[in-house]
């Protein structure tokens, strides 16, 4: 698939300009789906499927790390995690009229990685854990011990509730934008564009990186597994 | 810019280990003792020391169970750690019943995962108990003669015994 940004940086067209790319919607709104599956399937002991839907959240976030790194303007870590002085001046910023970032603001910058950065230590200790009857494990529980498998399970069903409290802070975050600063972010996330955005222009969508870092998904997914 | 990356990574890094810490440490008696947890059983010992002997039997269960499962589901099962870790099953079963006195029920006070119910329900409780032991027996027998299959299917009949008692007298933490 190719995807360019409409037209010239500062897009005036009624589409807008492109501020996330395909991937990054994908890999996001798949993560809101498969969290709620992931939930559903340990409460109800599926650990079948939940093993299946962790796994498939696992492939998307090392994708997702991965275009940190390697993908496109807004994805790119670089681009958007900033220190504490753009946070302060970005908070200054914060009030009507306000003119969105095209892309992550030094805020948000900080819940993406908190949020990444959560997701990446629920799946590792999801891949260690064992459950108490020693019969369901994770992946990769045959490398550790009964003892630090179950203390990896605990920490697993624990550190939910950290994840969960991340993921309302976020939506709180988009309500807030949304009803006091009169900003839609989630059509964003939907269409991947906003009018009046000033994007540089990120140009062809480069497939062939994408392809790398699909292939180093689905590596490390099969890895695990071996 | 590495600023939060780093101060992240190292926060994650240490909730980890504290976590682990406090997983392993609660284990090694930090709860204060009641006063129902320092009496002397019948059969000698404390309370308290019946509780963390059925903890730690169970503890080597489950750490025998999950060798027969890793070596279950890896291409080439390792036989000899699946006959030890069965024959060290087997060896636990017959005693499960005697780990429950019902001094060291929650009712009183003693921490401890297990549930009153099994106290309330006894005769449930001792059935459990009995299919456990042999469902363990077997899974021993199958586990001497080397047979995968024969193991596979003895190793589910013995998993489903930890659960069902689990499901009814253990508290789901
Ligand atoms: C007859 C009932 C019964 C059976 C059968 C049984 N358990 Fe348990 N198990 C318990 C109870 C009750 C506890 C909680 C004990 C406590 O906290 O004092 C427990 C606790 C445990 C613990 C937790 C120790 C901890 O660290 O908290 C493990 C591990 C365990 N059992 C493994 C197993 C495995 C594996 C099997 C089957 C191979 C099994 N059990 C069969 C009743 C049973």
């Amino acid at each position: 698939m190719t995807e360019t940004a409409a037209g010239a940086p500062g897009d005036g067209s009624a589409a807008g300009a492109l501020v996330w790319d395909w991937s990054v919607r994908v890999f996001h709104w798949t993560t809101v789906a498969l969290i709620p599956m992931l939930w559903w399937s340990a409460e109800n002991g599926a650990m079948d499927w939940h093993r299946r839907f962790g796994l498939t959240l696992m492939g998307l976030l090392i994708f997702r790390l991965y275009w940190g790194v390697a993908g496109i303007n807004t994805a790119r870590f670089a681009s958007f995690v900033k220190g504490p002085k753009a946070i302060t001046a970005y908070l200054a910023r914060m009030k009507r009229p306000y003119t969105p970032a095209a892309g992550h603001n030094p805020l948000g910058a900080l819940s993406v990685i908190a949020l990444l950065a959560a997701l990446t230590a629920q799946i590792t200790a999801g891949l260690f854990a064992v459950d108490v009857d020693g019969i369901e494990s994770g992946p990769l529980a045959s490398l550790v011990s009964f003892k630090q498998g179950r203390a990896a399970a605990e920490f697993h069903e624990f550190f939910f509730n950290v994840l969960l409290a991340l993921i309302v802070l976020h939506i709180a975050a988009v309500a807030y934008y949304f009803i006091a600063l009169k900003t839609n972010l989630v059509r964003t996330m939907i269409t991947g564009r906003r009018k009046g955005a000033v994007t540089a222009n990120p140009g062809p969508f480069p497939l062939t990186r994408f392809l790398i870092g699909a292939v180093l998904a689905v590596a490390a997914v099969t890895l695990v597994q071996l | 810019m590495t600023v939060p990356y780093r101060t992240l990574g190292k926060t994650l890094g240490a909730g980890f280990a504290l976590f682990a810490l406090a997983a392993c440490g609660g284990e090694n008696g930090a709860s204060v003792s009641s006063e129902q947890e320092s009496k002397v059983l019948p059969g000698g010992g404390t309370v308290k020391e019946m509780v963390e002997k059925r903890h730690e039997a169970m503890e080597d269960i489950g750490d025998s169970f999950k060798t027969i499962s890793d070596q279950l589901k890896s291409g080439s099962p390792d036989l000899e750690a699946i006959k030890g870790s069965a024959a060290l099953i087997a060896e636990h079963a017959p005693n499960v019943g005697d780990w429950f006195p019902a001094e060291t029920s929650p009712a009183l006070g003693v921490d401890t995962d297990a549930l009153a119910t099994i106290w309330e329900r006894p005769e449930e409780f001792a059935a459990i108990a009995a299919k456990f032991e042999t469902a363990a027996g077997e899974l021993n027998t199958a586990a001497q003669t080397g047979d995968v299959e024969a193991i596979g299917a003895a190793f589910k009949a013995t998993g489903g015994q930890c659960k069902a008692c689990h499901d009814d007298f253990r508290e789901d933490d």
